[in-house]
């Protein structure tokens, strides 16, 4: 009889080995092993207020399921949180959803590399041209909304991309992502944001002394050199502004760097005092210019010839625009241009004049230029762009990165400047004599352009992200240092007018989550295992007719399954 | 941050901002979503719940439904499987060795592992048990030590993250494999110190099979990192081992059994 049980027990284990084998095999098979959590570095859309009225995402934490744009239509989108790559990016799709307040539980916008500094992109023009487009209409949109939900831009790497394709094939398929089924869960596990006290501007001056000859008593004039260095974007953790207005710093520093070389030996040092200045708040309607320009002492304002603006002259081919307000019939205004254009003529560069009245009722400063023509001191702008910007347009966004810089475009708007300026101080109007010449002691210097660029291409300068003693602030004000006489820095408060508030950046948690239906589905072939080993073993041990009992009447002791 | 959010707008009245809020979120979506945020925690503790009955469930469904519950060997067990403690203390003393001596030390580990159920096997004294039950009831407190020591706190600090894994589940099959291994170790290292008269031929069968199961943990972990098979391998690999050797110590058990009975 023990034989015959053994047998049979013997049968019976090698069914059930060969069972447990294929379930296991169907659960391995079935679904393949899923990677442990990503996660990525994302960067908020500026939360802000002007006036009182609310702009911007206004909210920071994020927990939600990630969907894609192939979502069924009808869905439910209040608990996710799209994910829109910019090249599928369909701007009127986004508009309507924000400007109809739908529901939504976030927005992650995927930029391509092109638009990191890391990455050198040498994708076809067309192509680059018409991303920077659309993501400087996209950002547009952005800023002037109030979103009640976290908006946040990622840059796309394998990882991102991977679940991005997992989504859609999910989507696909038509299920929705709820609690209930799985798919990927987003987590930005940040506190609430909060509003940034007292946002400082900070202005940087550098006064280069001119030659004061002997016996003679009175102010020398002065002319000033401003460029603004802060920016403004839809995520002000990238707002690192290559073009507006990195150009303008580098140009300025460059400038600075060339006439302390002529300025060291009083041989050749120019009867012209040379007043650089690096100012903050440019976004804001220049107010940073309004206010150095109001510290000023009220000789040293009347001493000032003409004040020359440079802003965004980083990526312009063969035109350039010199913006005034005063009418170009004015003396000042006709001897700046001449200087200018003739410079200009013997570079083969375009040199165009834009003449636009000043309001003084109207509180909007379009161009720099415009901070000094309200205090009646002779001052234009150059700059690539032919047109006024709106309020918070092209103050370098998301989509002005070091890509679309050329080195080259900045090195002929130095050398440009620098001529005119020089000829205008050491008095060779008209005449065809070149200072800065290439090849010479005083060539301007791409090296020291394009290491300056590139570091103004890492730096997010946003003015109220930026302390009193922030490095970069330091380092700009220590270079200018070694190329002029004196430095001041100038620290004010940001008008009222715009409130900013934190949590710029933070770290994305990408998890894959399993349904409700699976883990019940798990505990369903569970039990049933636990069942079959639980007879099996009584079977072998005690035999059938024990098993056959213990349903057969109330069972002695309580039996113990899952 | 919905309710602090809701209750600030409450509190500080219909300022703009808070107005927007409002707007957006009405009361029945801030129930929807506690509920939601219930049922995700529950949904954790569920995966937690289904690999620890994956982990521990065989041994008590061992327990209970072979004869080992009528005869109430758990006094048997539990010594066994402090005795298991006892050894894995020892084990960790031994652990900071070299690379060059680390497949030598997992073998003598092997082998502390085989005097510790010699030890929990002969020098313990247990109630007038059969030979039968008394390798089960050592070998099911061994291996339930076991799995409760290394399975248990990955599990618990694990299983009820946000992430899924396939990790834990595979563990608790792993569990699985070590129960039918351990209660197959138990069963040669009965034969081999308990039973007097063993047919002369199956002797060195024995003592092989008693080595190659010493030596399995040793074995696995070549496999990882020497081999670097992924986990599911591992245990597949595990499982279909353990499986031939149960049998092959059923067979070798019963062919003692026979000149006896």
């Amino acid at each position: 009889m023990a034989l015959s049980k053994n047998s049979g027990g013997h049968r019976g284990m090698q069914e059930s080995m060969y069972s447990v084998i294929a379930l296991v095999f169907i659960l391995v098979a079935c679904v393949e092993l899923c990677d442990a959590a990503a996660a990525i570095d994302v960067y908020r859309l500026i939360q802000y207020d002007m006036s009182g009225s609310a702009y911007g995402s206004r909210f920071a934490a994020l927990n939600h399921h990630a969907a894609s744009l192939h979502f069924p239509p009808g869905a439910d989108l209040s608990r996710a949180v799209l994910v829109i790559p910019l090249r599928e990016l369909n701007i009127t799709f986004v508009r309507e959803y924000i400007n109809q307040k739908k529901p939504l539980g976030g927005l992650l916008f995927l930029l391509p590399d092109i638009f990191s500094f890391e990455n050198g992109g040498n994708k076809q023009v067309h192509e680059k041209e018409q991303l920077k487009n659309l993501l400087a209409e996209l950002e547009q949109l952005l800023i002037h909304a109030n979103i009640p939900y976290p908006v946040y831009f990622a840059f796309e790497n394998d990882e991102i991309d991977t679940v991005l394709a997992d989504i859609k094939k999910n989507d696909a398929i038509g299920q929705p992502a709820t609690a209930t089924t799985g798919g990927y869960k987003l987590v930005i596990p940040t506190p609430e944001p909060k509003k940034v006290a007292s946002p400082t501007i900070t202005n940087i001056q550098g006064w280069l002394s001119g030659l004061k000859a002997d016996g003679d008593t009175n102010q020398l004039p002065t002319i000033a050199i401003v460029a603004s260095y802060d920016t403004f974007g839809a995520a002000p953790a990238l707002s690192v502004g290559s073009d507006s207005n990195g150009s303008g710093v580098v140009a300025l520093l460059e400038i600075a760097r060339l006439f302390s070389l002529l300025y060291s030996n009083p041989k050749t040092r120019g009867r012209y005092n040379l007043l650089f200045g690096l100012t903050s708040g440019g976004p804001y309607n220049y107010n940073g210019t309004q206010k150095w320009l109001r510290s000023f002492d009220q000789r040293l304002r009347e001493s000032i010839d003409y004040a020359i603006c440079l802003n965004s002259i980083g990526s312009w081919d063969n035109e350039l625009w010199i913006h005034v307000s005063k009418p170009p019939e004015n003396a000042y205004i006709k001897q700046i241009f001449e200087g200018f254009s003739n410079v200009a003529e013997e570079m083969d560069i375009k040199v165009g004049l834009k003449h636009k009245k000043i309001n003084i009722s109207n509180p909007r400063v379009a161009r720099e230029h415009e901070q000094f023509s309200r205090l009646r001191v002779t001052a234009a702008t150059l700059s690539e762009i032919s047109t006024a910007p709106e309020l918070l347009q092209g103050t370098g966004g998301l989509y002005d990165s070091r890509q679309f810089v050329n080195e080259t475009a900045i090195t002929r708007g130095v050398k440009l400047v620098a001529e005119s300026l020089a000829r205008h101080i050491y008095g060779h109007q008209g005449k065809n004599v070149q200072i800065f010449a290439d090849g010479g002691s005083l060539a301007v210097n791409p090296a020291y352009i394009q290491s300056w660029l590139d570091l103004l291409s890492q730096t997010p300068r946003v003015a109220p992200f930026l302390s009193k003693n922030d490095p970069f602030v330091m380092a700009l004000k220590k270079e200018l240092a070694d190329h002029t006489d004196e430095v001041n820095m100038q620290h004010e408060v940001l008008e009222g007018v715009f409130t900013f508030y934190d949590s710029t950046s933070a770290r994305l948690n990408i998890y894959q989550v399993a349904s409700v239906t699976f883990d019940l589905l798990l505990l369903l072939v569970l039990g049933s295992y636990l069942i079959v080993l639980f007879s099996f073993l009584v079977i072998t041990t005690r035999g059938l007719d024990d098993l056959i009992s213990l349903f057969r009447r109330p069972p002695s002791r309580k039996v113990k399954t899952a | 941050m919905i309710y602090k959010s809701v209750f600030s707008g409450l509190i500080e009245g219909p300022k703009q901002i808070q107005s927007n809020k409002n707007k957006t979120i009405c009361s029945s979506q801030i129930q929807i979503e506690n509920w939601g945020q219930k049922i995700r925690r529950k949904m954790t503790m569920f995966h937690f719940f289904n690999c620890a009955i994956l982990t521990f469930g065989p041994h008590a469904v061992y327990y209970s439904a072979t004869p080992l519950s009528e005869y109430d060997t758990l006094g048997t067990s539990v010594k066994a499987a402090l005795v298991y403690l006892g050894t894995a203390l020892v084990k960790v003393s031994e652990n900071d060795g070299f690379d060059p001596y680390q497949e030598l030390l997992k073998a003598v580990i092997g082998f502390i592992d085989v005097a510790g159920l010699y030890f929990a096997l002969t020098q313990l004294t247990h109630r007038n048990i059969s030979q039968n039950h008394k390798f089960q009831a050592v070998g099911l407190g061994w291996a339930f030590a076991d799995s409760v020591l290394h399975r248990l706190a990955p599990l618990w600090v694990g299983a009820r993250g946000l992430e899924f894994t396939w990790d834990f589940i595979l563990q608790g099959l792993e569990a699985n494999a070590n129960l039918v291994l351990s209660i197959s170790l138990a069963a040669l290292g009965s034969l081999m110190w308990l039973r007097k008269n063993k047919p002369k031929t199956l002797i060195p069968i024995i003592y092989a099979c008693a080595g190659i199961v010493a030596t399995m943990p040793s074995i696995t972990s070549y496999l990882r990192r020497g081999l670097g098979w992924h986990f599911p391998k591992v245990v597949g690999f595990e499982l279909f081992t353990s499986l031939s050797m149960a049998f092959i110590s059923w067979q070798l058990f019963s062919a003692c059994q026979r000149p006896s009975s």
